[in-house]
């Protein structure tokens, strides 16, 4: 059963999504503490015309997927950082649209043979390399690092921007750097789940994490123990069935997200019963009206 | 009046050229617990954004002494974070230290006196969004008091509490105002707004400004929240603006 | 090259690529698109949906896939798909500390995962992929029809429900008290997203059915303030795009789902661009109309 991880390539994915963890798994946080899925989203699938240029080019792929992102991080986050929110998700889904056309456009019809579109908007263990391994590393860190450094800057944004202002935290730097990392967690996912299913290692885990935590630093650890459990699992698929592994991972992701929330349902079901609800709390804000 | 923390001569403010509030004149000293009365629109949150710098005034003047601080209202979105009270409190040392250094204990202790002073020192580890709603309101406030503002605004406090979170509020507003702080307090709650120093009467321009007992009539409260209702004439509104104009 | 040479052979690249069967019926198909999408997408845009709009078709994938494996008519797959997707997005919406985003995340990425694995499995007859790009060139006279009846439907759907539209996108609170529910109209947009997106499906495949429903009303938006004319602009940008794509890929010989798409989102951008230069050199950026928080 555990035939798969025997094979060198399999063993540098293993790797892959063991490095990558730390950081997606910290950021992932963050992205669904901050409402940035969307953002995440376009920025990943965003890089894919810079991997197409770089393989017809024969240059670096994380480089020219790491250009895309910072031009795609650079527009959108200035409208993010306006606390804009309708305009951002339009604009955000017009670059990435944009960037999808533009890729399968460089990819048909002016690089044909140089590129695997399937590989680069999927992932392919085949595909990874010893400078990913480092590369997801370097993020993991720089992740991590940030986290410890910015996160109650970002927190306390993130929990109330008008007061929060007006308490002296500034946070167009730090939200700034926010985006910025979330970009660069983007482009280290790319060879294991491709450009499509970034959400897979860097959405899903902290949301299916989500509904049993309470504080920050808990949510965090069991992200990231999440996302590695569930990278390797979706590995050993992706060898056995041969098929991309961003795939298996995003299947393997959505599947343990639905038995978490399935839980967590019956779980409350079964408190409500027993004692007082524990959304009692949550309901003075929602009757409103003077006093 | 020597300790006045806050000075508003004309100010008028908006989000483009036509003003959503103008002609506010009125001065705050410490210890002046202020109601704000007026309509949904009536410009209470355009004041608040002009007191906290986040909207420039485009008439008149504007002056407060030292840091002013904003308790909002509880929205359901706060509730679903993942942060004990005492996170929250400590939010509000951020601004106090360099952007690489994370709280030191001089600024939990700060945080937790600010916890202390709002009756909350037993509740530091739970979860916000767990707390009844007054003493949400409460931590909120001790957020502020971190920050040691001497200008405080308070959001429609009262919202949705029952009776004795609001008299534990009531407590609380006093203190605070007996410190020397300057309170403005948005609020519905005409019976409410008696009990305090003053009161301000916003429906996009000044209505009126003063003591309650004085100016808490039928004209302003007219002219506050729909003059056509009870047909009260114009120059009775302006009548009632010249009287407490320079209160 | 004389000036009556150089005319009549702009002409000609014009009118020659509609003679064919092949290019009517993409051109057919193209008007459809720009009406529903021009159209709805004022809606999307306002009610800041474009989100849901470009993740739904990636979440009807597996329905797609399933289709075409099973051998069914691929709108049928496609629908069956976007219900499940539909439901589990309000199932997971429901989740108390999770936000539409993110629940929009989730399921797409795991409905798209999923398509992934059945469509590039080694079982699967080749082509399939095919569905991720679109083919408006390979439509048959069915489609077309089939494409028309629905876009009908969307349209008679959004001259019926218009004023409930205004209302909420316009004031959700004010609906609420006026005896709307904003429920029930956002449930009937997201269906009406739904089959338009079984419009634009088969002709510009998965990933590039958000370019038609987002980006001619997110132009419109750009350019006018007042919903009338903004909804007549967006079908004309749309139509324009959507014709310009076609040619584009005539004459290119490119992907023809891609060069849509591309056409659409470079018009989008170049005009944002344009309205951002104009906006700094006026230094009235249009942010401060929008700050306003209540």
């Amino acid at each position: 059963m555990l035939e798969p991880f025997s094979l060198p390539f399999v063993q540098r994915g293993l790797w892959e999504v063991l490095l990558l963890s730390g950081g997606a798994g910290v950021l992932g946080v963050w992205i669904v503490l901050r409402g940035l899925a969307f953002y995440a989203h376009g920025v990943a699938a965003a890089t894919f015309p810079g991997l197409v240029l770089a393989a017809g080019l024969g240059f670096a792929g994380p480089l020219g997927a790491l250009a895309v992102a910072l031009v795609f991080a650079l527009t959108v986050g200035r409208l993010a950082a306006r606390d804009d929110a309708g305009d951002h998700s339009t604009l955000t889904a017009m670059v990435l649209v944009g960037a999808l056309a533009a890729g399968v456009l460089l990819a048909s019809d002016v690089f044909p043979r140089a590129t695997n579109v399937n590989s680069l908007l999927f992932g392919s263990l085949l595909v990874i390399s010893e400078r990913d391994l480092v590369i997801a590393g370097c993020v993991s860190v720089a992740v991590v690092v940030a986290s410890l450094l910015l996160g109650p800057r970002w927190l306390a944004v993130g929990f109330d921007r008008t007061g929060s202002r007006t308490l002296g935290v500034r946070a167009g730097g730090p939200d700034a750097l926010l985006l910025l990392l979330v970009a660069l967690v983007a482009v280290s996912t790319l060879s294991a789940v491709g450009s499509l299913l970034a959400a897979a290692v860097m959405v899903i885990p902290a949301a299916t994490v989500r509904p049993w935590i309470t504080r920050l630093r808990t949510w965090q650890l069991a992200t990231v123990a999440l996302t590695a459990l569930q990278g390797v699992g979706g590995l050993w698929l992706s060898a056995e069935t041969n098929a991309p592994p961003g795939a298996t991972i995003a299947v393997l992701a959505g599947a343990v997200f639905a038995a978490s929330v399935l839980a967590r349902a019956v779980h409350d079901r079964q408190r409500t019963r027993g004692s007082r609800p524990r959304t009692a709390a949550l309901t003075p804000a929602v009757r409103g009206g003077a006093r | 009046m020597t300790d006045v923390l806050l000075d508003l001569d004309g100010v008028g403010a908006g989000y483009d050229e036509t003003l959503a509030l103008r002609d506010v004149s009125f001065r705050a000293a410490a210890g002046d617990r202020i109601a704000v009365l007026g309509p949904n629109g009536g410009g209470k949150t355009t004041l608040f954004r002009v007191v906290l710098g986040e909207l420039t005034a485009r008439t008149g003047t504007l002056r407060v002494e030292g840091d002013v601080a904003i308790v909002p209202q509880t929205e359901r979105s706060r509730l679903d974070f993942p942060v004990s009270a005492q996170d929250v409190v400590l939010m509000g040392t951020i601004a106090g230290r360099p952007w690489w250094r994370g709280p030191r204990r001089a600024d939990r202790d700060a945080a937790r006196e600010a916890l202390a002073a709002v009756g909350l020192a037993d509740r530091a580890d739970a979860t916000f969004g767990e707390l009844s709603g007054g003493q949400r309101q409460r931590v909120l406030v001790a957020r502020a008091l971190v920050r040691r503002a001497r200008v405080l605004l308070l959001d429609e406090p009262y919202r949705g509490l029952d009776t004795t979170s609001a008299g534990r509020l009531d407590e609380l507003i006093a203190e605070l105002a007996g410190e020397g702080r300057t309170l403005l307090i948005a609020t519905h709650d005409v019976g409410q707004a008696r009990a305090w120093d003053q009161v301000l009467c916003l429906n996009g321009r000044q209505v009126a400004f003063g003591p309650p007992a004085t100016t808490l009539t039928a004209e302003t409260l007219a002219g506050t929240y729909g003059g056509e209702l009870l047909r009260v004439g114009h120059d009775g509104e302006l009548a009632v603006v010249a009287e407490h104009h320079c209160g | 090259m004389t000036d009556a040479v150089l005319v009549a052979s702009v002409l000609d690249g014009l009118i020659d690529p509609w003679r064919s069967g092949i290019m009517q019926r993409a051109l057919l198909e193209v008007v459809l698109l720009g009406a529903t999408g021009g159209l709805l997408g004022c809606w999307i845009v306002w009610g800041g949906l474009s989100y849901s709009a470009e993740a739904l078709p990636h979440a009807m994938f597996p329905g797609l896939v399933g289709a075409a494996l099973l051998g069914l008519p691929l709108v049928l797959g496609g629908a069956v798909g976007l219900l499940v997707a539909a439901l589990l997005i309000a199932a997971v919406a429901r989740v108390p500390s999770l936000d539409r985003d993110t629940s929009i995340s989730v399921v797409f990425t795991s409905m798209f995962g999923l398509g992934t694995l059945m469509a590039l499995s080694p079982d699967t007859p080749t082509g399939v992929s095919e569905l991720l790009f679109g083919d408006v060139l390979g439509l048959t006279n069915g489609d077309v029809a089939v494409a028309a009846a629905l876009t009908a439907v969307v349209l008679l759907a959004l001259r019926l429900l218009h004023p409930r539209l205004l209302a909420t996108t316009f004031d959700r609170d004010g609906a609420r008290s006026a005896g709307l529910r904003p429920g029930v109209t956002d449930v009937a947009l997201i269906v009406l997203i739904a089959v338009a997106t079984l419009v634009c499906v088969q002709a510009l495949g998965n990933l590039f059915v958000a370019a038609t429903l987002v980006a001619p009303a997110a132009t419109a938006r750009l350019l006018g303030r007042r919903l009338g004319p903004s909804m007549a602009l967006a079908v004309g940008i749309a139509l324009l795009s959507g014709v310009g794509g076609l040619l584009l890929s005539y004459h290119a010989g490119t992907a023809t789902g891609a060069s849509i798409a591309g056409v659409t989102v470079a018009v989008y951008l170049v005009v944002a661009a344009a309205a951002g230069v104009r906006g700094t050199l006026t230094g009235r950026a249009r942010g401060p109309r929008r700050t306003r928080t209540g």
